[in-house]
């Protein structure tokens, strides 16, 4: 009898850890004692956190990304939410086409998407404001919270709503105490992928950021393409971190397999 | 229908149409009408008169045609790699438990949503010269000098590989799962092998989900500009990276604004032929018989 080789639970095992390999790798540099990456790294030592902080450009894009990332999100989830309940809730005539229209920015490239509004901010006179990276990142969450709301608005009871009218509920309560619970899960799994989303974003704010206010993924990139040291791994292993909670929230949450599973039909 | 039913129809759509006006008016302002100005723009020369010239530099000069190709043979290489990784892991999946599928989707999927700039920095760690991988390789006596695994265009594939692998993956699982388990049932009873059954069964049902996958990968590895930044270097400069210097560094906006939509466009046009062969293909297969 010939042994038998699992083919598929061993590539699928290396599959998994080429896609977490990176993280794998970065932790433990951000810990080395040494002042260059080496392998393997060397000692245990703090001192690459520290240097973060003698860093303001870093700590100052961190702030500056944590703020835009909250503000999109909450803005985002308001516009997104508001619009899917209009395509569920209220049967607007020509509903594929609008939302087809919502989630068109997804299917350009958002480099592309930079690049237009880079061209056109400026022209009326927003390049290289806040106003401006600022609606650009809402732009490219609106659709992910309309996607997510509409995922959830797919099982919601509208019998609930009308039971509550009839028992004679006004239109503010029924929404706050019936329409608004159930969609609880929705809206809050918009808020998170929407803040991980602009949190995230190099290629939209690559056109759009001013020369002295800077985001942290950039910072980061930019900083990359000069020296490579284990300060960077020290401060992606920060945002790794950060990055984690809400992927954990979004799972217990929504769950990361439904997220991606209606992700990936529309494109 | 009676009129007050008629008026709170009417009032409904227009409280829709209401609660619409945000999203349209974030979607006209930042999306739809910038790239009709970028369009436009496209069309100008440097004196702001209409001109093709944009777009004729490209199809005549063999530099940027040499951009296109090779644009397009990393993201072929991508999505072939994708494929051959991406295809084992969606059939482990449609056969795992629910506790494994649940858990192999959360590995495959977590890494996604963790900027793309700091999973390109594992790998520039793990790949470059005094690399983890070429540290080990000269330690155990295997190689001499550094293997060059980066700043080249395999670094490039290896990086668009991971991160987009997860689309593949998801594409060809959601085809695999709605395939009827009753199916494999019956060509055992007729006594096909598990060869015959694949062929058979799960390749040809798995196909829409291998073409989608296939188009969301290639789209999304041509216009890729993070990854071809950083574990490409100076040497693998592909068109969303000239279009970024066009732009950023040379300010030749015109310029920038037509590559932008030969990107576009090429994308588009590619996947367009390549989903109508596959098509007329699985029409020829089916009406031969």
């Amino acid at each position: 009898m010939k042994i038998r080789i699992p083919w598929l639970g061993v590539i699928t095992t290396l599959v998994c850890l080429m896609v977490i390999s990176p993280f794998l790798v970065i932790v433990p540099v951000s810990f080395t004692s040494a002042r260059y990456l080496s392998f393997p790294p060397q000692g245990f030592s703090l001192q690459w956190y520290q240097k973060i902080l003698d860093r303001p450009e870093f700590t100052d894009a961190f702030l500056f990304s944590l703020q835009l990332a909250a503000v999109t999100a909450v803005v985002a989830t308001l516009i997104g939410t508001l619009a899917a309940l209009a395509i569920h809730k209220y049967n607007v005539p020509g509903k594929g086409f609008v939302t087809t229209l919502l989630m068109s920015p997804l299917t350009v490239p958002s480099i592309i998407i930079g690049i237009a509004a880079l061209l056109f901010f400026t022209r009326i006179g927003l390049g290289g404001s806040f106003a401006g990276l600022l609606l650009a990142h809402i732009l490219i969450a609106v659709p992910y919270v309309v996607r997510l709301t509409l995922t959830g608005l797919s099982s919601f009871d509208y019998t609930l709503e009308r039971a509550a009218y009839i028992m004679g509920a006004k239109p503010f309560n029924v929404f706050w105490d019936i329409t608004l619970p159930l969609l609880r899960p929705a809206i809050l799994s918009g808020l998170i992928f929407s803040f991980l989303t602009s949190f995230d974003n190099v290629t939209v704010s690559l056109f759009l950021v001013a020369p002295d206010t800077t985001t942290l993924p950039l910072a980061i990139f930019s900083y990359m393409q000069e020296t490579l040291d284990p300060l960077v791994a020290s401060i992606s292993s920060v945002v790794i971190l950060l990055s984690l909670v809400f992927i954990f929230l979004l799972e217990r949450v929504y769950g990361l397999d439904r997220l991606f599973g209606t992700n990936t039909q529309s494109h | 229908m009676s009129a007050p039913a008629t008026r709170a129809k009417r009032a409904a759509y227009q409280a829709a149409l209401l609660l619409l006006v945000p999203a349209f008016i974030i979607l006209l302002g930042v999306f739809v009408i910038p790239m009709l100005y970028i369009f436009l723009m496209s069309f100008q020369d440097a004196k702001e008169q209409f001109t093709f010239d944009n777009y004729i530099l490209f199809v005549k000069d063999p530099y940027y045609i040499g951009i296109l190709w090779r644009t397009v043979k990393v993201s072929l290489l991508t999505v072939l790699c994708c494929l051959l990784l991406g295809y084992p892991v969606a059939l482990f999946l449609s056969k795992a438990s629910g506790k494994m599928r649940g858990f192999v989707t959360f590995l495959i999927i977590s890494p996604h949503l963790i900027s793309v700039v700091i999973r390109n920095f594992g790998w520039v760690v793990i790949l470059g010269d005094k690399g983890w991988i070429n540290t080990i390789l000269m330690n155990l006596g295997l190689i001499e000098k550094p293997l060059r695994l980066l700043y080249n265009e395999l670094g490039v594939v290896i990086g668009l590989t991971d991160a987009f692998i997860v689309y593949m993956v998801l594409s060809i699982s959601t085809s695999l799962y709605a395939v009827d388990s009753s199916l494999f049932k019956a060509a055992g009873i007729l006594g096909a092998s598990k060869w015959t059954m694949f062929r058979t069964i799960t390749l040809p049902l798995s196909l829409p989900g291998i073409l989608a996958g296939t188009t969301l990968v290639f789209s999304l590895s041509m216009s890729a500009f993070v990854t071809p930044a950083l574990m490409g270097g100076t040497s693998v400069k592909v068109l969303p990276v000239i279009t970024y210097e066009k732009i950023m560094a040379t300010l030749n906006w015109p310029l920038g604004a037509a590559l932008a939509f030969l990107l576009l466009a090429s994308t588009v046009v590619l996947v367009t032929v390549f989903s109508k062969l596959v098509e007329t293909k699985r029409y020829k297969e089916v009406f031969a018989s």
